[in-house]
């Protein structure tokens, strides 16, 4: 009897002599796993973690999508709005993708304005759908000069668990897929746009592409999907964009250098990526 | 939403674009759907998943038909400020999605986010047990993906505070229920949908504990006679004590699979 509740205790305290090691030493304590060839949550250096893509669920948004990349939840949400064009762009609508880091996803994000990471993020998911054309923005004219459709695309993240990236780029384009428009007509005498609630078309995308990032320990151990535990412990942190044809969108590298057979073992694991998620 | 502002910390759009607007060839259509499917008592059936959030102490994702709002609990931790206080403090900041409502929400918070914000505090500050956490701060925040009706918002957005305070294992002296109500006409409507509430002349929202017969809070606005809103005060309280064991019975099944 008491030889059991012992060893019952002594299998908790190991747990909580773990979990306070890493708390005080996470470096350390994700080298102990590294020299192992394992991470803390079981992976392999290599594996991904489980993506499911739920689209649609959100009557409110004209298109949505809620992505779950292991723990990390996003929700995205497409609503459009009608706007004058730009005067040197008069056929060409307005795509705004924007992503949100708020307090309810992770304990080191405090209530207020955009943090820093919130900003870069959105930047980088802009320039990732501006760079690879995803959508015409010419399709989203409904009258040359005076009237075209505005997509605000904005991601929220519901839990933090890392790689947001990958996770809103992947929600952002789900949603994007599953958007529809209502017929609009634009009244030249009275200047106004009236749509019909009754038929809807989907927003034309001209290609489809994954996004998956990579942590680099040490120079030398490369792991996929990094968590939030890992993240700030990567000396560099790489993701590579490349489409379902193989096609290289982009590739961002921050942190410091890395040797060229990194960066190509990187680029072809993010193309056999792609060809996953494609189904 | 007229104005996107020069935000600079976020990408911006137009400097003024407007939601669309829809003729008003289908209005029958329209008027159908907004009838009301099930009876004046009856509430909608409310999925409630304690848990969600993997880096919240505590937390909680509810949705009753078109509502879907996620809450998580961070505390007690550290308060900012240095004053000392013998009872911990209770704060709750809500949050709506820029797609959860018709017209697109800019992402700044406002006024009605403060409001409901306000009301979720009152109906669970009291059964939380605040003298055992001095000096420290208890975060519940709210993000509110989709929104059909404030008063659906508030009600739901308390039971997953309540929720979520349960799973973060903060002592409690019992869980909050809450139910909405509206006035139609002569009668009384249990939960109402935003167009429910909108055709209405007034609503009332209760929130109550039901483990200790008590009531923490009740918001009331709009036209209605003394008894009539005594009436649904009374309907909304007997709804609350089913809302709990609903409420209970997902705590339990939570833990029974952890």
């Amino acid at each position: 009897m008491s030889s059991s509740s012992v060893t019952n205790s002594s299998a908790a305290d190991e747990t909580l002599r773990a979990q306070i090691f890493q708390r005080l030493h996470p470096r350390v304590y994700l080298e102990r796993f590294i020299a192992e060839k394992i991470r803390p949550d079981g992976r392999t250096f290599d594996e991904w973690r489980n993506v499911s893509v739920n689209v649609g669920s959100i009557s409110t948004a004209d298109g949505s999508a809620l992505v779950r990349m292991g723990d990390t939840t996003i929700v995205c949400g497409v609503k459009a709005e009608i706007a004058e064009p730009e005067l040197d762009h008069p056929e060409q609508g307005f795509l705004v993708p924007n992503i949100d880091l708020p307090a309810i996803c992770s304990p080191k994000f405090k209530p207020g304005p955009p943090t820093e990471e919130a900003q870069v993020l959105s930047d980088r998911l802009n320039e990732a759908l501006v760079a690879s054309g995803v959508l015409s923005l010419s399709s989203l004219c409904i009258h040359p000069g005076k009237a075209v459709w505005t997509l605000y695309v904005d991601c929220t993240c519901i839990n933090y668990d890392g790689n947001a990236f990958d996770a809103a780029l992947l929600a952002m384009l789900g949603a994007l897929r599953s958007t529809t428009l209502p017929k609009a007509t634009y009244n030249e005498e009275t200047g106004r746009t009236t749509c019909s609630r009754k038929t809807r078309s989907p927003v034309q995308l001209t290609r489809n592409f994954a996004s998956s990032s990579f942590g680099v320990l040490d120079t030398s151990h490369v792991l996929s999907d990094p968590t939030a535990f890992e993240e700030p412990l990567m000396d560099v942190t790489l993701t590579v964009i490349v489409d379902d044809r193989g096609e290289l969108i982009s590739t961002t590298e921050s942190g410091g250098a890395i040797s060229e057979e990194t960066l190509l073992r990187c680029i072809n694991r993010a193309k056999e990526r792609a060809l996953q998620l494609k189904d | 939403m007229a104005q996107s502002g020069n935000d600079r910390r976020r990408i911006n759009g137009p400097e003024e674009s407007f939601p669309p607007v829809f003729d008003d060839e289908d209005d029958d259509d329209f008027k159908l759907r907004s009838q009301r499917k099930r009876g004046p008592g009856d509430i909608r059936p409310i999925f409630l998943q304690p848990g969600l959030i993997s880096q919240a102490n505590g937390s909680a994702y509810i949705e009753t038909e078109k509502t879907k709002i996620a809450c998580a609990v961070y505390g007690p931790r550290q308060s900012k400020t240095t004053t000392y206080s013998e009872k911990g403090r209770l704060n709750v900041e809500v949050k709506f999605a820029p797609f959860s409502c018709t017209r697109r929400r800019a992402p700044m918070r406002d006024a009605e986010d403060r409001s409901i914000g306000v009301s979720i505090h009152q109906a669970i500050v009291s059964s939380i047990r605040l003298e055992l956490f001095p000096k420290s701060t208890i975060d519940v925040f709210i993000t509110i993906i989709e929104n059909d009706g404030i008063e659906g918002c508030i009600a739901s957005g308390s039971l997953a505070a309540s929720t979520a305070l349960a799973d973060a294992g903060i002592e409690m002296l019992g869980l909050v229920a809450s139910c909405s109500a509206a006035i139609v006409g002569d009668g009384i409507q249990l939960d109402p949908t935003e167009a429910e509430a909108r055709a209405s002349s007034g609503t009332v929202i209760l929130a109550c504990m039901p483990a200790l017969d008590s009531i923490t809070s009740i918001w009331q606005s709009g036209q209605m006679s003394a008894d009539l809103s005594l009436k649904c005060m009374e309907q909304c309280y007997e709804r609350c004590n089913d809302i709990h064991s609903v409420v209970a019975q997902s705590l339990l099944e939570h833990r029974k699979t952890d």
